[in-house]
């Protein structure tokens, strides 16, 4: 297959609006001829409604009203299911699944979510199915998890936290017997009030023969993120901001090369001059006061955006793209089209693939 | 909202919780309280809003009666092991906690309980009349307010679990400890925070002690048809936006509690500024 994909990832803080801007995106680049998929992460109802998204388990579905746009929520376990049936024995694989550990594992480890985000990118990337995929990235402090996560989960697994459970370079089964018999344990266990460590220690031995696999696929993960185009959301808050420095001074650990900054929820530059100067054409004394009142405070907010946002197109030599602020977040695919409508430099990122 | 001895603040990322804590902070201090705000998690935004350049685990005094510190694993671990557990000295403390902090990443409730552990210790060790803590966000709230109840249900006997009970029973108690959900009046903001109200209700854990609104815009007092009638410019533009905006957010404050609201605060540029001026705003209602 010779197909040229668009792979688009949108990372970024929570709360800036990113999976709207992924919804948005993906609903600009469908078309009769370019098949797109979506998938998000934890969408607001209103968008999951106005994208139909009401089925679980990580299988797209068609979006009513657009053509060629299909959009997927992220089931973190499910993906997780999926890697344990490909990547272990069927017997280990049951073992896994029924234990409780696992669970927490899969719900908890920060790295787990985002490992299940780029796997399932993988998948569609290498499905065949698409011309174009969008993917929204889970939550994570400083947006690198989605790039790390592969390679952390496999490292994981591989026994990093049964080398320190056990002291021990290459345990097996025989080893793990030794180690439960092992004094300190018996104080923990008396401490700790039960077998805590030993059921710990037997799990993470059933989750170690996954680990040649998971190596070679992170290796592979890699490859298809570096291929992508990577796009770092944002708003002008100073929480996000420093989120957004933070990605880009941690970015050589990864070598991904973001493509633009997305400024979203973007005030007007021109508000700031506008507010110093006297408004005109409102006849109305009292409506004029209050206009040119409320103008030089959002003026402000203006001005402070622009300072905030300098430093980082400055210092990373990267493209801002700013998305105005709309007073509602889009709930339809139609106000989805429009969020995007007026906004410049997009079609030179989504034709690169 | 500060009389009680622990306050716990949670909310959606990026609501403005960690402003939230300094803010309170602020305001029981200058009421003469001895208070300490704790940052559990990290990154926080709560050194900023304090107006200094870092927490350590160490409390440090922002000013006179206010304390900060913030929570880091290995050493909460060290304390959880020594003075909550009281784990003999006579033990290999480096590999014991070794294997606590493999366990710590695995098994369910122990990161959580040794975090939340922090707080409660530093209310139980009654140095403090009011502790503040600058919680995990709303997605693992409940996470950590059902660890003791995970780890009772995980370990039968010994020092932990007696532990974990007592962090229970601390946290349940509706003289001592309470729970502020800051939130902001945007769609995924309030409907998290409504699904965790019915949530923390339902399970008695801890007493919502209120629900706050922040980044509230007042309303212009004209219309939005009056607006959009004027010539189109910046003024008509930031009118209307202005207007849409306290549509929206009145459509989303109409379905939580009418507790205290926060003003959006226009002109406010340093995180220690934006705190200093909530505490002022809070001075009418906490």
């Amino acid at each position: 297959m010779t197909r040229e994909i668009t792979t688009i990832i949108v990372t970024g803080a929570g709360g800036v609006g990113k999976t709207t801007i992924s919804a948005a995106l993906a609903t600009r680049l469908a078309g009769p001829d370019r098949r797109t998929v979506v998938m998000t992460v934890d969408p607001a109802r209103r968008l999951a409604d106005a994208l139909d998204l009401h089925s679980l388990g990580n299988e797209p579905s068609p979006v009513p009203g657009v053509t060629g746009l299909w959009a997927s929520t992220l089931d973190a376990s499910a993906s997780w299911e999926g890697v344990v049936h490909r990547y272990s024995d069927p017997d280990v694989a049951e073992r896994l699944l029924k234990n409780n550990y696992f669970r927490a594992i899969a719900d908890r480890f920060p790295a787990a979510q985002s490992f299940a985000a780029a796997e399932t990118m993988a998948m569609m990337i290498e499905s065949g199915n698409w011309d174009a995929i969008v993917v929204d990235t889970p939550p994570s402090a400083g947006g690198l998890d989605f790039f790390l996560a592969p390679s952390q989960t496999a490292e994981l697994i591989g026994g990093k936290l049964l080398r320190w459970l056990t002291g021990s370079q290459l345990p097996g089964r025989r080893f793990l017997y030794r180690f439960t018999g092992r004094p300190i344990l018996m104080i923990a266990d008396a401490v700790l009030g039960g077998p805590l460590l030993e059921d710990v220690a037997e799990f993470l031995l059933d989750l170690r023969t996954m680990y040649d696999q998971l190596a070679a696929r992170a290796v592979t993960i890699k490859r298809h993120q570096q291929r992508a185009t990577t796009l770092v959301a944002t708003t002008a808050d100073p929480a996000p901001v420093a989120e957004v420095l933070r990605f880009f001074e941690e970015l050589t650990d990864v070598s991904i090369e973001p493509a633009a900054v997305i400024l979203n929820r973007a005030l007007p530059l021109d508000w700031t001059v506008a507010s110093r100067q006297p408004i005109r054409g409102i006849p109305d004394a009292e409506l004029r006061a209050v206009l040119k009142a409320n103008l030089v405070r959002w003026g402000g907010e203006a001005r402070r955006q622009t300072t905030s946002m300098e430093g980082i197109a400055d210092r990373y030599g990267v493209p801002l793209i700013t998305v105005p602020w709309v007073a509602d977040s889009p709930t339809t695919v139609g106000g989805l089209e429009r969020l995007l409508a007026g906004v410049e430099g997009l079609d030179e990122l989504t034709a690169k693939s | 909202m500060i009389e009680r001895r622990l306050l716990i603040v949670s909310g959606k990322g990026g609501v403005g919780k960690s402003a939230v804590s300094a803010a309170l902070g602020v305001l029981a201090a200058r009421r003469g309280k001895r208070v300490l705000v704790l940052a559990m998690i990290q990154p926080s935004g709560l050194a900023a809003h304090l107006g200094v350049d870092s927490l350590s685990y160490e409390p440090t005094r922002i000013q006179p009666g206010l304390f900060a510190a913030a929570i880091d694993r290995s050493h909460a671990l060290e304390e959880y092991l020594g003075l909550q557990l009281r784990v003999p000295r006579s033990l290999p403390m480096r590999q014991f906690s070794g294997a606590l902090s493999v366990l710590a990443d695995t098994a369910p409730g122990i990161r959580e309980i040794v975090t939340m552990g922090k707080p409660i210790f530093e209310v139980l060790r009654g140095e403090w009349d009011l502790v503040i803590a600058d919680a995990p966000p709303l997605g693992q709230l409940q996470s950590y307010l059902s660890a003791p109840e995970t780890i009772t249900g995980l370990v039968p006997t010994g020092a932990v679990r007696e532990q974990a009970s007592r962090l229970e029973s601390t946290l349940s108690d509706p003289l001592v400890s309470g729970l502020l959900l800051v939130t902001t009046p945007e769609e995924l903001a309030v409907v998290e925070t409504r699904e965790a109200i019915a949530e923390i209700d339902a399970s008695r854990q801890i007493l919502i002690a209120g629900v706050v609104a922040n980044r509230v815009l007042d309303p212009l007092g004209v219309s939005a048809e009056a607006i959009a009638a004027v010539p189109d410019s910046p003024a008509r533009a930031a009118g209307l936006l202005h207007t849409g905006l306290v549509e929206s957010q009145s459509f989303w404050l109409d379905s939580i509690p009418d507790d205290p609201r926060l003003p959006f605060l226009f002109g406010f540029h340093t995180p220690a500024e934006v705190s200093a001026r909530l505490a002022e705003i809070c001075e009418s209602f906490a």
